[in-house]
């Protein structure tokens, strides 16, 4: 008998694609369907683009004889999360023209647009493309964007924090021209030389992989959750290098009890850039080398150090970047959340970070979000940042503007908006899902500001509405918006229905445990209720409910 | 090769036959020897199966497709369809019949298969005559593996369907396995163990124009919500129905009540009473809701009217309301000459869409809510609001309209097909035909309309026959999905060299849809193809043209 390893489907897909270009032009060309070929969805993702189809309509359509409403869903390489406003003026009208019009900040720091039919890729590429930006290796199995604490007052040298952003996603693009040749018509001779990829080869990745990096004692980023963290280590306003954590991830399967969410291990320092961005090469290279290319669901860096053992993995990557790593220098992270309002930084410019429930940039009934944030990108006046948590800070504001700023602000009541959200509703986060992403199970962002306003009204009934309580919901149990580090996580089992997690810390370094399982709203509610009224008797001294329901755990629970 | 006597008979026949005769003997003795030929050949003892797939994933209807042609191959008539499309009343009537199914989250059936899994739950049902098999798609990781298809195998069964080959679980991996339950499937079928279905007659049974009565099966608006317009496919079941691909139905729509009511409550008039037309005797409410023509009055009508009511009416186009309200008659009695003048619905005429070997003792139409404007006032059809108002299950009259001039060629010939928005309805027809009875030809279709999305009437289907084959290739034209418009005669010229190539080589072209402008620039574009791509001058363009026509090799049926 063979003893071949069984590839995955997606590892001939990702070596037959010439380069990840697969047949994307044939399936562009198709004209009887607003899909494209089955492996070129595979493909696709590595240009940023997912396709997905309008889940709510499917079966309506199909009684009408018309096939499923396929569009893509696009999203942007913005390493540490950051556009010029001319850049956010050029996404706004792309949203309107070509999309379904919101905008919406994922939870790694970039922005995403949906409902974006086959015929309307091009030109929301070409769009893209004329105000500099990309969506090349934002999804697929390679690096994808590069995440970095996003709020400048963080400290003095936070710029040079964010140029290593940039440089790890400069370093880990693919080399193909692919991207080029097929949306934006680049007719370039192909050397197959340049095209050359020592890192990916023509394999790629074995998974996705992702690379945030955090400035202490803000772990706003969720380091721990990401394949590789880096944490700045800082002395006397001086960076003196990072602490390298490798192995962090959240996905997990229902009902497959061989994936879990994992944190990320601390292994080492490095003091230098040169040994920091050549630690993060070599880590993507073992991964490229050992990682499980026969089952997608084991296949991140956690499983194969898991596999193989951490010890095992320090030593390796030793031997292939030639020298030690130091050992791990102290920090410590106070809290993962972004600061509402105005700040300064040190070199005297404001900042102001914008609510964003959800991330969803996007007028409704209540406030005209969208057009405020169009007129503040008209001044000219003010930078984009995009935060972990999903919202937005106005940034690199002059003295001189401030007040012209906060004047657009009023006028549309984000600062009310902002000023009056709960602390839990500015601490909660829920992923897409339905009705657009082929994974949910059940309801995310469409649902959990409801269910805020419910919770809203039992901690008020505890007397607990000032309390600072991290929520956050996915439709499906891939952990998108990371629900398993936080106090409470509720992962999406089926329609209306959500296991109920608890345990999570603010500093983000501590998976929280499965309380119940499969709850509905009601009992939720119910649950939640005793929770509070445990919780406000119970708490010791300035205790977190995250801190005070772990403490139950290892008490009573079990 | 003919005996002289025989020659003879048929040079005696052939004398005095018209030309349409002659293409029709042409195409019948084709049919003759098209259907002898292949039954020398070893025939498999199945002659027609069903596969329907459950997909949530594209995984089950990617082997089905697979299989629908393989099984073609074996010289097998399939049936392929989505257990969502699939109606399930027709489960009965199956003999052999495929289900491909994968099984979702905590055991649950995928959407597409929801209906179908309750609708065989929840019905006791008699499904001696069957014989079946199940193909379940499922994950191992998750407990209850394939629970559907199991289900589904299980309930089948129950109701006294045979299995022609077990149920087959197959995991993620699931080719190979899938493969191997296939081929299995495939041998039961050719062996002959099995008992002969009563094999479909496709005889053309004797032409006349009688009327039937249909009962609405089913009615659906193609268009989806967000589109502007309405366009209906409506399944009839009737008896005794004799019609081919090309043909049409036709119907005597009737008044809607509320204009009958209130020319009645004008005119204050008992509608029992009995008055006679065309020398039938009517109840004046049979008269106006079934009989007359009472609404858009041709101007000829509106003439004789002013003549009786001796009053100057301008020549317009008015219903009879209005006419009785503004130009009110003298006395009440005069409302007998008036009936007099009236003339009698006139019947519309829709396109089959439907294949009668595909759907056997049904007649499919697709008809569009036909909106236009009057007087500044929008109005709708009479005849496409009647159809739409139809509830599912009632009953109405209708007769077959043959078409001779708009037929299938032999099965051979390679055919193309431009019909845009409910020009597509005879294509449907053609296509089924050609792939029920397995016409070698190829088959081309352009169809058009607004917009991709909401507008793409029989998406589904037309993508089910492309990847069975039976279609050869697809075009479509959207007209309002870019700053610029696009018709189907823009997406023929940037085929112009295909075009050109399937013309050369005995294509036949059809044409069905709007007459004005479509027919006409559809027209234009094909002169200008013939010209351009077969380097010809204008004046052989258009003789190339009309050979076409005179070798009945140009169909068209507009309206």
């Amino acid at each position: 008998m063979s003893q071949k390893v069984n590839l995955s489907p997606i590892e001939k897909i990702k070596k037959e694609s010439h380069g990840l270009r697969g047949t994307i032009r044939e399936s562009l060309l198709d004209e009887i369907t607003g899909a494209i070929r089955e492996d070129d969805q595979a493909v696709i993702k590595f240009h940023g683009l997912y396709q997905q189809d309008d889940r709510d309509v499917r079966e309506v359509r199909a009684k009408k004889k018309l096939d499923r409403l396929y569009s893509f869903m696009i999203r942007l390489r913005l390493p540490d999360g950051f556009l010029r406003p001319e850049q956010w003026i050029a996404t706004h009208e792309i949203a309107g023209e070509h999309s379904t019009g919101a905008i919406k900040i994922t939870t790694r720091q970039t922005l995403q647009l949906h409902g974006i039919f086959k015929s309307k890729i091009k030109p929301t590429i070409e769009a893209f493309n004329r105000s500099k930006l990309d969506s090349i290796a934002t999804c697929g199995d390679i690096n994808r964007n590069v995440v970095c604490s996003s709020h400048p007052k963080q400290s003095p040298i936070h710029e040079k924090v964010f140029a290593y952003a940039d440089k790890i996603s400069e370093m880990l693009m693919p080399k193909t021209k692919a991207y080029y040749e097929i949306w934006l018509d680049d007719q370039l001779i192909i050397d197959k030389k340049d095209e050359e990829d020592l890192l990916y080869q023509d394999r790629y990745l074995p998974r996705k992989f992702k690379i945030a990096i955090a400035i202490p004692p803000n772990n706003d980023v969720d380091v721990f959750a990401n394949d590789i963290g880096l944490i700045a280590i800082i002395e006397n306003d001086t960076l003196l290098g990072f602490n390298v954590a490798i192995g962090g991830g959240l996905s997990a399967t229902h009902g497959n009890g061989d994936t879990y969410p994992r944190l990320a291990t601390v292994i080492g320092f490095c003091n230098s850039e040169e040994k920091t961005l050549k630690a993060i090469y070599e880590v993507l290279a073992i991964q490229r080398d050992f990682g499980n290319r026969s089952d997608r669901k084991l296949a991140r860096l956690k499983y194969t150090i898991a596999k193989y053992g951490i010890r095992w993995f320090k030593d390796e990557l030793e031997s292939r970047i030639g020298f030690m790593l130091e050992p791990a220098r102290s920090y410590q992270f106070n809290e993962r959340k972004d600061f509402y309002g105005w700040y300064q930084n040190d070199k005297g410019l404001w900042y102001y970070t914008v609510f964003v429930e959800n991330g969803r940039v996007l007028d409704n009934e209540k406030v005209r979000l969208k057009s405020a944030m169009l007129v503040v990108a008209k001044t000219g006046k003010a930078n984009f940042r995009f935060t972990c948590n999903q919202n937005l800070i106005l940034s690199d504001i002059e003295e001189k503007y401030k007040i012209d700023i906060q004047n657009i602000l009023e006028s549309y009541q984000i600062t009310t908006l902002t000023e009056e959200a709960s602390a839990i509703r500015k601490n909660s986060m829920a992923c897409v899902a339905l009705n657009t992403c082929p994974l949910a199970l059940a309801e995310g962002q469409r649902y959990l500001p409801s269910l805020i306003t419910k919770i809203e009204l039992l901690l008020d009934n505890h007397g607990l509405k000032e309390e600072e309580i991290i929520i956050r919901m996915t439709g499906c149990p891939n952990g998108c918006a990371r629900p398993y580090i936080a106090e409470i996580g509720f992962v999406g089992t089926s329609s209306g229905h959500y296991n109920l997690h608890l345990g999570g810390d603010h500093q983000g370094q501590r998976l929280n445990k499965l309380y119940k399982e499969s709850l509905d709203e009601a009992s939720i509610l119910t649950e939640l209720d005793k929770l509070f009224s445990n919780f406000k008797s119970g708490r010791q001294n300035g205790e977190s409910f995250g801190d005070f329901a772990f403490r139950q755990q290892r008490n009573n629970w079990s | 090769m003919l005996a002289e006597t025989k020659l003879k008979t048929l040079q005696q026949l052939v004398e005095n036959l018209t030309k349409e005769e002659l293409i029709w003997i042409n195409g019948y003795l084709s049919g003759i020897v098209t259907t002898s030929s292949s039954d020398q050949l070893t025939k498999p003892v199945v002659g027609k199966i069903t596969i329907a797939f459950g997909t949530e994933t594209g995984n089950a209807k990617k082997l089905a497709a697979d299989f629908a042609s393989k099984a073609k191959k074996a010289g097998i008539n399939v049936k392929l369809s989505s257990l969502d499309q699939y109606r399930l009343v027709d489960l009965q009537k199956e003999e052999y019949f495929l289900a491909l199914v994968s099984t979702h989250g905590d055991g649950e059936p995928p959407a597409a298969a929801k209906n179908f899994y309750q609708y065989i739950h929840e019905n006791a049902l008699q499904l001696n005559n069957l014989h079946y098999s199940v193909l379940a798609l499922g994950d191992t990781s998750y407990p209850l593996f394939c629970k559907t298809g199991e289900d589904i195998d299980n309930k089948l069964q129950s109701y006294g369907a045979r299995r022609v080959a077990p149920l087959q679980k197959c995991d993620t991996d699931f080719e190979a396995d899938a493969n191997a339950w296939f081929e299995n499937v495939l041998k039961t079928l050719s062996v002959g163990t099995l008992a002969n279905g009563t094999p479909a007659t496709g005889q053309i049974k004797t032409r006349s124009k009688k009327n039937h009565t249909g009962t609405i099966l089913t009615k659906i608006n193609l268009n989806d919500t967000i589109s502007s317009k309405e366009t209906y496919h409506i399944e009839i079941a009737a008896s005794d129905l004799t019609y081919e691909p090309g043909d049409s139905i036709g119907i005597i729509p009737e008044n809607p009540l509320e204009i009958v009511q209130s020319v009645l409550q004008l005119m204050n008039l008992d509608e029992s009473k009995r008055f006679s037309y065309k020398e039938q005797a009517f109840t004046l409410f049979d008269l106006l809701k079934k009989k007359l023509n009472i609404v858009y009055l041709p101007e000829r009508v509106v003439k004789k009217y002013a003549d009786i009511v001796q009053q100057e009416i301008p020549p317009t186009r008015i219903d009879l309301f209005n006419l009785l309200k503004i130009y009110p008659l003298k006395d009440v009695a005069q409302f007998e000459e008036i009936i007099g003048i009236l003339e009698p619905i006139t019947p519309r005429l829709y396109s089959i869409s439907s294949s009668l070997l595909v759907h056997p003792d049904e007649v499919h139409v697709t008809v569009a809510r036909n909106c236009f404007t009057l007087n500044a006032e929008v109005h709708h059809g009479l005849c496409s609001d009647y159809l739409m108002n139809l509830p599912e299950n009632s009953s109405f009259e209708f007769y077959i309209h043959k078409n001779l001039q708009f037929k299938l060629p032999s099965a051979d010939k390679d055919i193309i097909m431009i019909g845009p928005g409910t020009g597509v309805a005879p294509f449907r027809a053609f296509i089924e035909e050609r792939d029920a009875t397995g016409a070698s030809g190829r088959n081309w279709l352009f169809f058009g309309d607004q917009h991709f999305t909401c507008d793409f009437l029989y998406q589904t289907e037309i993508q089910n026959h492309v990847l069975t084959g039976a279609l050869t290739k697809v075009n479509t034209a959207f007209s309002r999905d870019q700053p610029e418009k696009i018709y189907v005669q823009d997406k023929m010229r940037e085929q112009a060299e295909e075009l050109y190539e399937w013309l050369s080589a005995g294509a036949y072209i059809y044409l069905c849809g709007s007459k004005d402008p479509m027919s006409v620039d559809v027209e234009n574009s094909l002169l200008e193809i013939v010209q351009n791509v077969g380097h010809k001058t204008k004046e052989q363009a258009q003789s190339f043209f009309d050979q076409l026509v005179e070798e009945g090799r140009y169909s068209k049926d507009v309206y």
